[in-house]
């Protein structure tokens, strides 16, 4: 059980929270190729390594955040875009 | 000697026991070769089946097998063990039949007992929902000859009794896909009976030895490495190996290969976790898995119950494991099977998963010649392994795709034709 | 048998005034209060208490302790009890487990007679042929040896468990000298303590040692009882760290429960297990009498058990040098010692039962009944494995040291090295005061992390570098093996002869080795035997032990009860508020996700028809609620519908379907306008959550700049849907308010109003059921007040309520899809039949790219309605759609009923786009086997088409 520190509730157990995954950027949708839409549905990073991700303080104040968390260590720092 | 060396049986059990004599070993240490034909990446029992079929189907003996650790220590040696066919979708059900039929035979075609135990296979059902989706694999199965049906609670009863079907429990049991012919097989005789059998027909097993670098040129991207280019061979903690073919036979680490030869797959990778109690006497007949309380158990034939799950929900490399995973393990075990709250986990561990949208594997040729993948296996990788290394030696072999992984070829993702596994599957053990 | 109770020893743990009975395979026993299973059965003289796994030899004691692989007994219903540390409890029932028919005469022994063909692994060299026969015969003969305890599983005890959290700041593992001073310094510094020992009582070695450490010990002891801050633990375990430092800890203490699970989010771990002595690998070293030196020190100082008459002792270090001082206070006449450190060695010890004579390494053959061996130390590092560690050996001391460890992981006491008493304790003294620093320092981070905590005033404390001394680390000759072959793994029966003839089939590295030996797979996890088998293996490779390397240890540290990590039962259930009700109503439930619902109340079929012809009440509460306000609500529905929103003027409802970013349909339901910046959208059941985090997913990351403010509203509305040809006539009596009349309340409207005296409640006209309806959202807490008033208000009309079945029933009449049921998890839009809903030319909406591009495809399954021509056949739901001369798979039925109204069977079938056109005949092939035809329609709807009903 990884603590995962939230903006508004600090660190909490991450059973708190959800994982909504690698941020991915969205292509604008009136000008996407399918091509580059189809590699933001289903291509990730998936480094063994630091990844910005989001989390979703679910049993708390319901913020959406992001993180960078190590996938090969759990540790995890502040993001630069949080 | 058999077709594969030293033949294994009961005769000469009997002789080794009585003259003493020390056992030949089931594999050598090769001296390694500059360049093979193939160099196959991952010494699981992908990797090792492919090495096999290639040797034995198609005459291709100059094969490297190369692992960074020993052979089996992933995936391989570290999942379940369930055998079954009883998929959703017709592309499912003949793929994983066929290795079904593979494993069937394995004992004597590889000569060495792998213990297959088709002891029978029930995924339980507790919602009509649950019960809906049961009915539909077992028609689908029905149609394609695979021996599948639904039951109701007294059957399942009948065949497990330790499970509690009456109907006051929050996850009332409402039936179950019986599928008589699943079940288990000792999973590290499968991986040593292929290295023993490639070996034997040839095949390199190098392992300890790291793969850093996919060579590569021609391609749009650094290095020579992706789309238009062609593979020249890999880079490894012992030195270059030359190889016009490099085939990805990893799990975990699969697309971080794949990157290697500048190839991108539609993979997150995710902790897989299991865990095994202290030996009983033997009280559960067959294979029970819960989709909707993400659990799998089977009793091995030294008492042990072994559990598994559904994939942690966080992505990531770790494999050490985790508190959660055992207490929700637990409820969700003692919900099916209240009386044995006394028996004691003994052990928990984790493998790598690399899981793809549709919950299905990535095969075949990619936009880098002489790269080919075998992929993206999520959590059941080793029921396919024997028809994945049949077909990628095959598709090596032809040059082109085998028929039954034509479903599975990385394209698909970007054509928008994705498999249909995904609510079949997702504890698809 | 005689009794072997010596007289009074000064730290015995037991009380001699009391006396506890049990029973032993069916016999009377006695013991004391302080007595292990295991004492209380050696002081009675018993000496063998199992069998090996493999060939059933017979054995006895050989740690004494929780670890001791020989002494796994059953209890009552409990299998696999250690018997070396579980004490007695009076009318214990104990038997043991691994013989059959009895200990004294074990069938399985035969299997000594063939020991010599059961080489490692044999079984994987032989039945392989005929196939059938491993699967019918030999495995079920191999099934019948498995080892361990009976699990009584008709006496389930699911849910006597409990759970705690803690957050200590440091905690320690281990109440031996070092963590008890660790412990002390610890709290002494400021932080809070929880000190863990997995014995009933403090002390670890300290409590067999001579009268100085239990001075030490009572010394100890007294400081820690009278410091504040310090929880004090016994009976309990670490059984596993994991990341961040969430630590496990299994209390056997508790007065109620018999086991809790301590989660602990742990500042600092300190890790002070001591050591584990290691067996000697010898020819016979599994027969009753071969004891370790520690075995013999506890059995004489803390039970007062004489654990043999004539003793030979080989020893390699001090613990062998004082059980030999033991072993002469007890009377026991040693014989012989072998000091290893001198090259002295023994070669084999022979006997039947028990240990008869000992041979050593100069020749020479002992009369003893007892051999004790002291040939080194394992170190349990699990925990600093859990902890990333790689523990490395050390060729002069000869066992394993902790290489690099984590900041908030510390180890102290032997683990860490040697030392006298004295020296142990001040380690772990300065051990204890950084963990606490860094503890502390940790504890003001995570406040000044925490928005609405109490900010810590002070600085943070200074980070204070590790400045301890390093305990020494003394020579050790490295023991390992004898001469001669005998056990390395006993619960196992792995002897080192198996491991060499593994290592030269090629299984030579220590995991390819496990897994096929099995050697340190049993239930002690390879605390005994890890490093035997490494030196085995070094030994065959002629490596050095150091770079053979371990297996990896795993969590637990040590087993853990199923039920302990089940805890209490905690899968709640949702229930409306209506729902009592129901079931003092005569419903029968259904548990729909996490809600329980009437399926029906006696008669589906009756239900609906009253529905169809009167007026009926469902109560569909679990309907997903979200409450939307602010000024972009528009903008935030046109982006997750995939239909057109910003014209939905206030008193309107729209049925709107959403998709996901791939497509594929994933909710559906009906969202009106209250108010011009307020609106209440209703989703699936089962969508409730997802729906809702989703709309703050798009609102915060993609469109923070949007002003829509969201809240579930789902349990505090409980929703009523009133449908049927009467229903307005119903409504009509209650509703105060607002006027009915279809002119000024037409279909799909909403307007807000009382309802028999409750104000607030939304009421929309909408029609999943294809009858005049109106759903009635009202506070939950007057809802029951609400329900009843339309029950009691509406017996003229006919009015009953009516379940799921029946609503189920209704829609399929009125060909309305379920997501999830209908579709499926690759079904999109154009599938369902969404073409006429679906707005391409939007700027922005979830999936766009993808509805655009499967609006093109021609090749996607379609939605459709379809009727058996033989009217009385319902073919059941996931049937399949198949070609009419093979196995072809072409569609799939996704509901069906028979309907009331129609007197016939209905369907919707997904089918190949070759076949939806309506007039097409299909065949239906049914679970029994036989096909049918069956006939697509026109239209999904099977009753009223056109929505004549519902318009009026």
């Amino acid at each position: 059980m990884i603590v995962v520190p939230c903006p508004n509730c600090g660190p909490r157990n991450s059973s708190d929270l959800r994982n909504a995954g690698e941020v991915v950027a969205r292509p604008d949708p009136a000008t996407t190729s399918l091509t580059e839409w189809r590699s933001y549905l289903y291509l990730r990073e998936n480094p063994a390594g630091w990844v910005t991700e989001t989390w979703y303080c679910r049993s708390g104040c319901r913020r959406y955040f992001t993180i960078e968390r190590n996938t090969s260590t759990n540790e995890i720092r502040e993001s630069e875009s949080s | 000697m058999s077709r594969h060396g030293y033949k294994y049986s009961a005769g000469r059990l009997l002789r080794h026991g009585l003259t003493r004599d020390a056992w030949p070993r089931m594999w050598r240490r090769p001296e390694r070769r500059d360049s093979y034909d193939v160099v196959i990446i991952g010494g699981g029992l992908h990797g090792l089946a492919t090495a096999y079929y290639l040797a034995q189907n198609h005459g291709i003996t100059n094969v490297a097998v190369v692992d960074k650790g020993y052979i089996g220590g992933g995936g391989s040696g570290r999942n379940t063990a369930i055998v079954r066919s009883n998929y959703l979708t017709p592309e499912g059900v003949a793929f994983y039949d066929r290795s079904l039929h593979l494993y069937n035979t394995m004992a004597t075609d590889l000569n060495l007992n792998v213990m297959l135990s088709r002891r029978g296979h029930l995924t339980l059902a507790h919602t009509d929902s649950a019960l809906r989706t049961m009915n539909w694999r077992a028609e689908v199965n029905k149609l394609l000859d695979i021996d599948s049906a639904v039951i109701g609670p007294a059957e399942v009863k009948r065949l497990t009794p330790s499970l509690d079907v009456s109907p006051d429990t929050r996850y009332p049991i409402l039936g179950a896909l019986y599928h008589p012919p699943g079940g288990i097989v000792r999973h590290d005789a499968v991986v040593w009976g292929y290295a023993r059998a490639a070996d034997h027909l040839g095949v390199h097993l190098l392992q300890e030895t790291e793969v850093f670098d996919i060579i590569c040129d021609g391609g749009d991207g650094p290095d020579g490495k992706g789309s238009g280019g062609r593979v020249t061979g890999v880079r490894t903690s012992y030195g270059d190996i030359g190889s016009p073919v490099v085939v990805n036979c990893t799990a975990g680490w699969a697309s971080l290969i794949s990157n290697m030869a500048g190839v991108p797959l539609a993979i997150t990778t995710h902790p897989l976790q299991a865990a095994v109690t202290e030996p009983c006497k033997v009280f559960l007949p067959t294979v029970v898995v819960s989709g909707s309380l993400h659990v799998y158990v089977s009793q091995t034939d030294r008492g042990e119950l072994v559990f598994g799950a559904s994939v942690d929900p966080v992505g990531s490399y770790r494999v050490n494991g985790t508190l959660e995973f055992t207490e929700e393990l637990a409820g969700h075990v003692l919900e099916l099977m209240p009386g044995i709250s006394k028996m004691r986990l003994m052990r928990q561990w984790s493998g790598l998963c690399d899981m793809t949208p549709d919950y299905s594997p990535i095969m075949g040729y990619t936009s880098v010649e002489g790269y080919l993948v075998d992929v993206g296996w999520g959590t059941y990788g080793f029921k396919a392994g024997p028809v994945a290394g049949e077909t990628m030696a095959e598709t090596i072999a032809t040059g082109r795709a085998a028929d039954l992984i034509a479903p599975f070829t990385i394209d698909r993702f970007t054509a928008g034709d994705l498999v249909g596994e995904k609510g079949a599957a997702a504890v698809g053990h | 048998m005689s009794s072997q109770r010596l007289p009074t020893r000064a730290g015995e743990l037991i009380d001699r005034s009391t006396s506890l009975s049990f029973t032993w395979n069916g016999r009377s026993f006695s013991g004391h209060e302080g007595d292990t299973i295991a004492s209380a059965l050696a002081a009675a003289g018993v000496e063998v208490f199992s069998r090996g796994m493999k060939y059933h030899r017979r054995r006895g004691i050989l740690t004494a302790d929780h670890w001791d692989p020989n002494l796994s007994v059953q209890v009552g219903d409990e299998p696999n009890v250690r018997a070396g540390s579980r004490r007695l409890v009076d009318g214990m029932q104990v038997s043991a487990q691994n013989a059959w028919p009895s200990l004294r005469w074990d069938l399985g022994t035969a299997n000594q007679l063939v020991g010599r063909f059961l080489s490692a692994g044999f079984y994987y060299k032989t039945f392989m042929r005929p196939q059938f026969l491993w699967h019918n015969l030999y495995q079920r003969i191999l099934r019948k040896f498995a080892p361990g305890g009976r699990v009584h599983w008709k006496t389930g005890t699911h849910g006597d468990y409990d759970k705690r959290y803690a957050h200590p700041d440091v905690l320690v593992a281990g109440g031996g000298p070092a963590g008890m001073a660790a412990a002390l310094s610890a709290a002494e510094a400021g932080a809070s303590v929880m000190l863990v020992e997995q014995e009933p009582e403090l002390g670890g070695h300290l409590r067999w040692g001579g009268p100085d450490d239990l001075t030490v010990l009572a010394d100890l002891r007294e400081a820690l009882y009278s410091t504040p801050g310090i929880e004090v633990l016994c009976d309990s375990i670490v059984t596993g760290r994991y990341d961040h430092n969430w630590v496990a800890v299994m209390q056997r203490s508790h007065p109620v429960v018999p086991e809790r699970l301590i989660k602990a989010r742990v500042g600092s771990l300190v890790v002070a297990p001591g050591l584990v002595e290691r067996p000697y690998v010898f020819a016979g070293n599994d027969i009753p009498g071969v004891m370790l030196a520690g075995a013999v020190r506890r059995l004489i100082n803390l039970w007062a058990v004489k654990p043999g008459s004539r003793a030979v002792v080989l020893s390699a270090n001090a613990e062998g040098d004082a059980a030999v001082a033991d072993l002469e206070s007890a009377g026991v006449a040693v014989i012989a010692v072998l000091d290893a450190r001198a090259g002295e060695d023994i070669v084999q010890v022979r006997g039947r039962g028990r240990v008869a004579s000992v041979q050593t390494g100069d020749g020479r053959t002992l009369k003893a009944d007892l051999l004790v061996t002291a040939t080194g130390w394992s170190a349990p590092t699990s925990l600093l494995n859990m902890a990333g560690d790689r523990p490395v050996y050390d060729k002069v001391a000869a066992r394993y040291f902790p290489q690099s460890l984590p900041d908030n992981v510390l180890a102290t006491g032997g683990i860490e090295g040697d030392g006298s008493t004295a020296e142990l304790a001040a380690h772990g003294r300065e051990t204890g005061a950084l963990a606490a620093q860094r503890a502390l320092r940790l504890r003001h981070e995570r406040r000044t992390q925490t928005a609405r905590s109490v900010r810590p005033e002070s600085t943070p404390p200074a980070s204070v570098p590790d400045n301890r001394i390093p305990l020494r680390r003394s020579p050790h000759p490295e023991c390992y093996r004898s001469t001669t072959h005998g056990l390395v793994d006993y619960s196992e029966d792995i002897s080192s002869k198996d491991l060499i003839q593994a290592a030269g089939e090629g299984f030579d590295s220590i995991e390819l080795m496990k897994r096929y030996t099995t050697v340190t797979m049993g239930p002690g996890q390879g605390k005994l035997e890890t490093v035997n088998a490494a030196a085995v293996l070094a030994e065959v490779r002629a490596l050095d032990l150091a770079d053979i390397g371990t297996t990896v240890w795993r969590p637990p540290f040590s087993p853990v009860s199923l039920g302990a990590l089940a805890g209490r039962i905690f899968e709640p259930v949702r229930r409306s508020a209506l729902q009592d009700w129901h079931e003092a109503n005569g419903a029968t439930n259904l548990l729909a996700g996490q809600w329980v619902r009437p399926d029906h109340y006696g008669d589906p079929m009756a239900e609906a028809t009253n529905v169809r012809e009167n007026v009926g009440l469902i109560d569909v509460t679990p309907l997903g609620k979200l409450d939307l306000r602010g000024p972009d609500v528009a903008n935030l529905l046109n982006l997750v519908y995939v239909n057109r929103w910003q014209k939905l003027e206030v008193g309107r409802v729209r049925y709107g379907a959403m998709v996901t970013e791939d497509g594929v349909v994933s909710d559906d339901g009906v969202t009106g306008r209250l108010a011009d910046d307020h609106y209440l959208m209703t989703t699936t059941s089962s969508g409730a959550g997802a729906v809702w985090e989703m709309l703050e997913d798009w609102l915060q990351t993609y469109r923070p700049d949007w002003e829509v403010h969201v809240t579930p509203v789902t349990g505090g509305l409980t929703s009523i849907n009133v449908a049927g040809p009467r229903s307005r006539d119903l409504l009509e009596r209650l509703v105060e308010d607002v006027d009915l009349s279809a002119d000024a309340f037409p279909y799909f409207s909403v307007r807000t109003g009382t309802v028999s005296g409750v104000q607030d409640c939304i009421i929309w006209r909408i029609g999943f059921t294809g009858e005049l309806s109106y759903e009635i959202h009202v506070p939950s807490g007057y809802s029951l007040h609400v329900w009843e008033s339309l029950v009691s208000s509406g017996s003229d009309l006919g009015v009953a309520p009516f379940g799921i079945e029946a609503q189920r029933i209704l829609r399929l009449e009125k060909g309305h899809y379920i997501v999830g049921q209908d579709t499926d998890g690759l079904s999109k839009a154009p599938t369902a039949g969404l073409g006429g809903l679906v707005k391409l030319d939007k700027a922005d909406t979830i999936g766009l790219p993808e509805l655009r591009a499967a609006f093109e495809r021609t090749d996607l399954p379609v939605l459709v309605g379809l009727q058996p021509d033989d009217p009385t056949i319902v073919p059941e739901e996931a049937c399949q759609i198949v070609a009419a001369g093979s196995n072809e798979i072409l569609g799939r039925v996704t509901s069906s009923r028979m309907s009331p109204t129609l007197e016939r069977s209905i369907c919707l079938a997904q089918v190949d786009p070759s076949l939806a056109s309506a007039g097409t005949s299909v065949t239906v092939k049914l679970v029994d086997g036989r096909r049918i035809t069956a006939t697509v329609q026109e239209h999904h709807a099977h009753v009223d088409p056109e929505g004549a009903r519902q318009r009026v």
